[in-house]
Formats: structure tokens, C-alpha cells, sequence
């Protein structure tokens, strides 16, 4: 026999020893095997579709997914990462082709839209039964809620605040106002801010994308404006054309904001302030851990929405939810990742990434969100309301498709505040459904 | 000897002539061809204009019926497809004739013979390489009005005082866009052109030279003349490519502002992805084809076709 297959008493041993500490590390790892999950040869796949906004996303959720994936015998989530921009018309395909992923991560707005397609699964029952239910802030159960139905998981909730160079009111001599600050303060501090000449902006203001409407409506509910009033469409109502008229005069008469306004999304909003071209703008948190690598953490804070002329004010919820359908394979597995995702550490460790605000209020209790960078949105919380647009299916695409460019005619001049939110009325109520 | 004597059985008679037969082969040759492009541009064109009579909004499943001209009647009503219609003649009229004219400028400075000159041929294909996503990318950050080069550049010469927000302003986005696909076009006329250039032979021009023709005649009544098949299938597929063509608008103003640059396409596109509306997206893709086909066939008359004036 060869000399290289012989295999002495020795090495038995060594060998022997060496599988018992690996046992027993594996042992050790119980939840998360060290070295390679154990599936069951009928483990089963639960299909997965991530929504991804940002990179960032991709490397966070492919880690999540594999810890559950080794934490799981008779599971495996296999996720299909989908750009933002398309996910939701290739979610809908799928569907109509009666082909849909198990479960997925959506927005709120959207759960409204599939549910009158009838395809959404009711999680009501198994969502009350569930350890963290009673823990869980009940607004963010609210975001998903549709006809008395719990339809997802709400993932991760946030809300919308000012972002405020801090340094720069400093440099300028302008006195940071406290949070019940109120229009006024908001334009003679946006006015401050703003030298043109040095390419610098006192507002960033989102004029593209859906965003674009919601964020005038925000600042539209501070004189007391509704969307919806006694069933019927009131966005053009005489308080809300003042008020979104007060909201153009910060274009076109007190210029605070930038030339390029009209077309400035989600992008241009957070890198305009990051690159010190606004001094403020109004986005959710989840620019928040961005910001702190462009101007850094000490130049910038973020307060609520200033309060309007009724003295009222009100911000968006939004959450990311995660999602079931009807015509999922798999819905034992899908339910089982949702509960681990919103598990105490996967849940903190996938907010605290994005820098959203965790569901569960145990976790919200802890830092970062009881710093300066998310006092704003904290402090919010009181005057958080779900996102009134959510009230009808129809009305999703309606405020991309038809609301924004309505929006953008009046930003740029083009027709008058009252007219716009004539017309977009119009548009509301055609699109009750 | 017993002779038994043979009758001749005439052969069974061909249930078709030979000629038939080879008629039928020929197209049988053709029916691979045939069934690919049924199946990738006659089966989409027919199955477009049969969603375009159906109520089809995929997140209203529940609704989808048939509505017969609805959609079409419903197109006509629609004021924003006629600033569309009228978006994209602009779009497709100032995008393609002045790609022409500084395409045909480029293939006969690229034709005229100096050092550097193959160089200078594959330089002038970059704009056309790029993929047009990146273009638009490229213009958008070019054109950003707080970081952008173009308003540094000017305002640091002086030409400009306060930052001009070329895509964001309503009379400037148009201008812009088409400023961006007029860089990118350039290129096809100059390589088409140029290439019609150079098979035009040297002795008609000497022929010309000897009969005392001028340059600016030799132009008009030799180079344009010979490269009047090349320009008319030139200019016909690129006016049928910038009306479909949305890819550059919708990076750069996804439509807007306020629609200032929202053509046809775009449009479409938007009733598509947006609001999900797939028997009114159909609608406007059957009014585009339609444009393009009647478009199609008075340019070809109205030019004489691709025949040769030598023909």
C-alpha cells in the first residue's frame, strides 16, 4: 500500500479530536451554525423581493437573509433584489400573471393599492397572536391597516422633519428656533440662509416625484388644511389655497429655494444639502446617517415641521412594510423570516442601517433615536398621521402621474395656486376607487 | 419468340405543376423568417391594438372589460397627449434637422483629407458609442445648475450672473434636451454620410472640374444629387427613432417640468409604469405607429424613395 494512505493511530486521534471541536463549535452556534446551515433536503424556499432605493440595502438585506437562512433547516429565503423605480410595476406583473414572489418588502401606499387587487394575505389573526404585538407603536399598525385588515408587517416607520444647518446658522448669526417654531420663523431663517450669490439656498424644496405633493401637503395641514373632508375631496379648499400659496412664495417670492426646484427629487434634495447648497429641507430620517458623512454630525440637527397659521401642524408615517400575498407557495416559511426580521436585533441592527425609526417601541427607546439627529422625528410623533393619499387605491399613481406635474406648473409659475389645487381636486375625486 | 409488347403507363400525375411546387418551396424557405417576425413585431402590433380596446389597468383587475374606442375617444379628450403630440414634433424636428446639418459639416471635414484624420473618425463616433442612459446622466450633471460645469464655466467667464436651471425651467428644458440628443446624433449622419461621400468616384467631380463647375456646384449639383438615397434613409430612421426614442428625456426630466418635455413616448411610458394603465399606454403606442407609418410613407413619396438620381 502507497505510504501516503496510511493512517496511523496518531493521526486517528488528531483527526477524531478535531471533528469533536468542530461539533462542538457548531453545538455552540446552534442558532447560527458557524460553519454551513443544515437544510433538510426538503427544506423549502420562500421567494423574497427587496425594493432596493440605495447599494447600501443590497449588502444589508443579503446579510440578514443569510443569517436566517443558517439560522433554518426546513427554510430557505431566496431574495430577488428589484430597483425601486420598477418594483412596483414588476410586483403587479407578477400578479396579473398569477406568478407573485412568497412575500415582499413594499411601501404602505402600495399594500392599499394590492389589497383592491385582492391578492394581499390577511395577517390579522397571526399578527395578534404574536409576542411583540402589544410592543409595537400602534401607529405603525395603523399604516397598515386597510379595512380593518393588519395586511403586513410594519418593517420600519418614519415620519418627516426639517434638516437644519446647525454651523451655518452660526456663521450667519441666525438664532436656531426651538421646536414649536412656526412659519414666520421658517422664512426669515430660510431667508437668512440664502445668499444666491454664493450658489447657497435657504430650502430645499422637492419638486419631482410623488414626494413632491406630500411634502406641500405637510406644510398645507398647518393651516388646517384636509385632503379628505366628510368623505369629499377638500385639498382646494380656501385655507389650503392660502396655504399652498404661502408655500410657492418661497420660489418665486422670497426665493429661498433653488433654481431648480422644479425637478428636484429625492436626490437632489438630500446631496443639495449635503453638498451645502440648501440650508434646510424636509425628508424622513432615512437621510439621516447620510448626512452625518456629508456635513457631518455636528452641523446639523433636524426639528419638527414649523407650526402653520391654525396653529396646527402634520407629518407623514410611512413604513416599510413587509408583505404577504394570497398566492404564496410558501407561507409558513414567509411567516416564520418575517417574525425573525422583526426580532429584536435583525429589526434594530436593519433601522439603525437606514437610520429609520424601529417599530417596536423597546427598541425606539435607545440610541441613536434619542439624539439631536432624530429629535426631530421624536418629537414629530405626537403630530404623525397616516399619509391621507393612502385613503384610495386610485389615487396611488394618479399623484405621480397627474399630481406632479400639476405641482410643478405652479412652482414654476405657469398657473396659480388656486388653479392647481383645483385641478388636482379634480383628479382626486375622479379617482375615488 | 413470344414478344409481349409493353404499354407505356403514363406517370401519376402531380397533384401540383412544378411551377406551383417551386413557389411553394420558395416559401417555405421564407416561413422560419416569417413566423420570427410574426411573432416578434406582428403579434406585439396586433396584441397592442387589440389591449388598446380593453379597459386594462392592471391594478383594477377586477374592471378590465371591453370598452371598443374608449381609449381613443378617450386620447382625444386628453389634453396632455396633444402638448405631447406637439412636444414630440418639436422634439423630432429641431433634434433631426440640425443633427443633419453639423452631421453633414462632420462627414465632410472627416472626408477632406489632413493628418490625424482616422483619429479624428473614431473620436467623433464616441457621442453615438455611449449608451444613451449614460448620456442623459452625463448632460443631467453637466446641466445641474448648483454644481454643474456649464453654469460654473459661464458664470467664471462672466457670461452669466446668477445659476440658470437649464432642465428645471420650462422654456429651457426643451432647448436642453435637444441641445443633448443633437450631440449624441451627430455622429450617424456624419459616418452615414461620409460613407456615401466616399463612393461617389473622383472622375464625376473631374468631369465637373473640367466642365468649369464651382465647389459650392460641384456640391449642389454632384455630392448632394449622389447622396440623396443615403440622406433620405438616413434622416427617415433616425425621425422614427427620436419619436420612439424616451430614454434621454426620461432620465433627464422624466417629462417635466410641468410636462415642458413629456413627448409622446414618454407619456406613454408613464401611463405604463405609472399609472399601470396598459389599454391607454396600447392606445398611444397604436397612434404612434400609425404617425410613423402615414409619416413614413409621404417622406418616401414627397423625396422619391431611395432610388438613384443615376437610375
Amino acid at each position: 500500500m502507497d505510504d501516503r494512505w496510511r493512517f496511523s493511530r496518531r493521526q486517528f486521534l488528531k483527526t477524531m479530536a478535531a471533528t469533536g471541536a468542530i461539533t462542538a463549535s457548531e453545538l455552540l452556534w446552534w442558532e447560527e451554525p458557524f460553519l454551513w446551515p443544515k437544510k433538510a433536503h426538503a427544506a423549502t424556499t420562500v421567494r423574497f423581493q427587496f425594493s432596493v432605493p440605495e447599494p447600501l440595502r443590497i449588502s444589508l438585506v443579503e446579510s440578514l437573509v443569510d443569517r436566517f437562512n443558517k439560522s433554518q433547516s426546513d427554510v430557505e429565503v431566496k431574495v430577488e433584489f428589484v430597483p425601486q423605480a420598477q418594483a412596483r410595476q414588476k410586483l403587479i406583473t407578477a400578479i396579473t400573471a398569477k406568478n407573485p414572489p412568497d412575500c415582499c418588502q413594499i411601501w404602505d401606499n402600495w399594500v392599499g393599492e394590492f389589497d383592491g387587487m385582492n391578492v394581499v394575505e390577511d395577517l390579522t389573526a397571526r399578527i395578534k397572536d404574536w409576542k411583540h404585538y402589544k410592543d409595537t407603536v400602534p401607529v405603525a399598525w395603523q399604516t397598515v391597516t386597510v379595512k380593518e385588515k393588519i395586511l403586513s408587517f410594519p418593517w420600519a416607520v418614519t415620519n418627516d422633519a426639517i434638516f437644519i444647518r446647525v454651523d451655518r446658522a452660526k456663521e450667519y448669526g441666525l438664532k436656531i428656533p426651538g421646536p414649536d417654531w412656526t412659519w414666520d420663523d421658517f422664512v426669515t431663517l430660510a431667508k437668512g440662509y440664502a445668499k444666491p450669490e454664493k450658489n447657497q439656498y435657504g430650502f430645499g424644496m422637492r419638486g419631482a416625484g410623488t414626494w413632491a405633493v406630500l411634502y406641500a401637503t405637510e406644510f398645507l395641514y398647518g393651516n388646517g388644511t384636509q385632503v379628505l373632508k366628510d368623505g369629499k375631496v377638500a385639498i382646494n379648499s380656501p385655507e389650503a389655497v392660502s396655504a399652498f400659496e404661502w408655500y410657492i412664495d418661497l420660489i418665486r417670492k422670497h426665493k429661498v429655494t433653488p433654481p431648480s426646484v422644479a425637478t428636484d427629487g429625492y436626490r437632489q434634495i438630500v446631496e443639495g444639502f449635503g453638498r451645502g447648497v440648501t440650508s434646510m429641507y424636509l425628508h424622513n430620517s432615512g437621510s439621516v446617517e447620510e448626512q452625518k458623512k456629508f456635513v457631518g454630525e455636528p452641523n446639523f440637527a433636524t426639528l419638527p415641521l414649523p407650526l402653520g397659521p391654525a396653529k396646527k401642524r402634520a407629518t407623514f408615517y410611512f413604513s416599510e412594510t413587509l408583505t404577504m400575498f394570497k398566492d404564496a407557495k410558501n407561507k409558513e416559511g414567509a411567516w416564520k423570516f418575517f417574525t425573525w426580521l422583526m426580532d429584536d436585533e435583525p429589526h434594530y441592527h436593519y433601522c439603525k442601517t437606514l437610520g429609520l425609526l424601529p417599530t417596536r417601541q423597546a427598541l425606539a427607546d435607545q440610541p441613536p433615536y434619542t439624539g439631536p439627529h432624530y429629535s426631530g422625528f421624536v418629537k414629530s410623533f405626537p403630530f404623525s398621521v397616516v399619509s391621507p393619499y393612502l385613503a384610495y387605491a386610485g389615487w396611488g399613481g394618479k399623484l405621480d402621474s397627474e399630481g406632479v406635474p400639476l405641482f410643478q406648473q405652479a412652482m414654476v409659475g405657469k398657473i396659480s395656486s388656486k388653479e392647481c389645487l383645483d385641478k388636482f381636486a379634480e383628479v382626486l375625486t375622479k379617482n375615488m376607487m | 419468340m413470344n414478344q409481349q409488347a409493353t404499354i407505356a403507363v403514363p406517370a401519376p400525375r402531380a397533384l401540383l405543376s412544378r411551377g406551383m411546387r417551386e413557389t411553394l418551396a420558395n416559401y417555405a424557405y421564407l416561413l422560419p423568417v416569417a413566423i420570427c417576425l410574426g411573432g416578434t413585431v406582428l403579434f406585439p402590433i396586433l396584441k397592442a391594438m387589440h389591449m388598446s380596446l380593453y379597459h386594462n389597468v392592471l391594478i383594477r383587475p377586477q374592471d378590465y372589460r371591453f370598452i371598443g374606442l374608449g381609449n381613443y375617444v378617450r386620447m382625444v379628450e386628453d389634453p396632455t397627449f396633444w402638448l405631447t403630440l406637439k412636444n414630440s414634433f418639436i422634439w423630432v424636428f429641431f433634434s433631426v434637422s440640425l443633427q443633419f446639418l453639423f452631421g453633414f459639416a462632420a462627414a465632410l471635414l472627416l472626408n477632406a483629407p489632413f493628418k490625424g484624420r482616422a483619429f479624428f473618425r473614431t473620436i467623433n463616433l464616441l457621442p453615438w458609442i455611449i449608451p444613451g442612459v449614460v448620456v442623459a446622466l452625463v448632460w443631467e450633471y453637466l446641466y445641474q445648475p448648483n454644481y454643474g460645469p456649464i453654469n460654473d464655466i459661464l458664470r467664471r467667464v462672466g457670461l452669466m450672473r446668477e445659476p440658470v436651471a437649464w432642465l428645471s425651467n420650462v422654456d429651457l428644458a426643451m432647448p436642453a434636451v435637444i441641445f443633448t440628443n443633437i450631440w449624441r446624433g451627430i455622429p450617424f449622419f456624419a459616418i452615414m454620410i461620409l460613407a456615401g461621400l466616399q463612393a461617389i468616384p473622383d472622375d464625376i467631380y473631374e468631369a465637373a472640374t473640367v466642365d468649369g463647375a464651382s465647389v459650392t456646384q460641384r456640391f449642389w449639383h454632384v455630392t448632394l444629387p449622389m447622396l440623396r438615397p443615403i440622406i433620405v434613409v438616413a434622416t427617415a430612421t433616425r425621425i422614427i427613432w427620436t419619436f420612439n426614442y424616451a430614454d434621454l428625456i426620461f432620465v433627464m426630466t422624466s417629462g417635466g417640468p410641468a410636462n415642458a418635455t413629456q413627448i409622446t413616448s414618454t407619456y406613454t411610458l408613464l401611463q405604463a409604469y405609472t399609472d399601470l394603465d396598459f389599454g391607454y399606454a396600447a392606445t398611444l403606442s397604436v397612434i404612434l405607429l400609425v404617425i410613423m407609418l402615414v409619416f413614413t410613407a409621404l417622406y418616401l413619396k414627397l423625396t422619391k424613395g431611395v432610388e438613384s438620381v443615376a437610375g
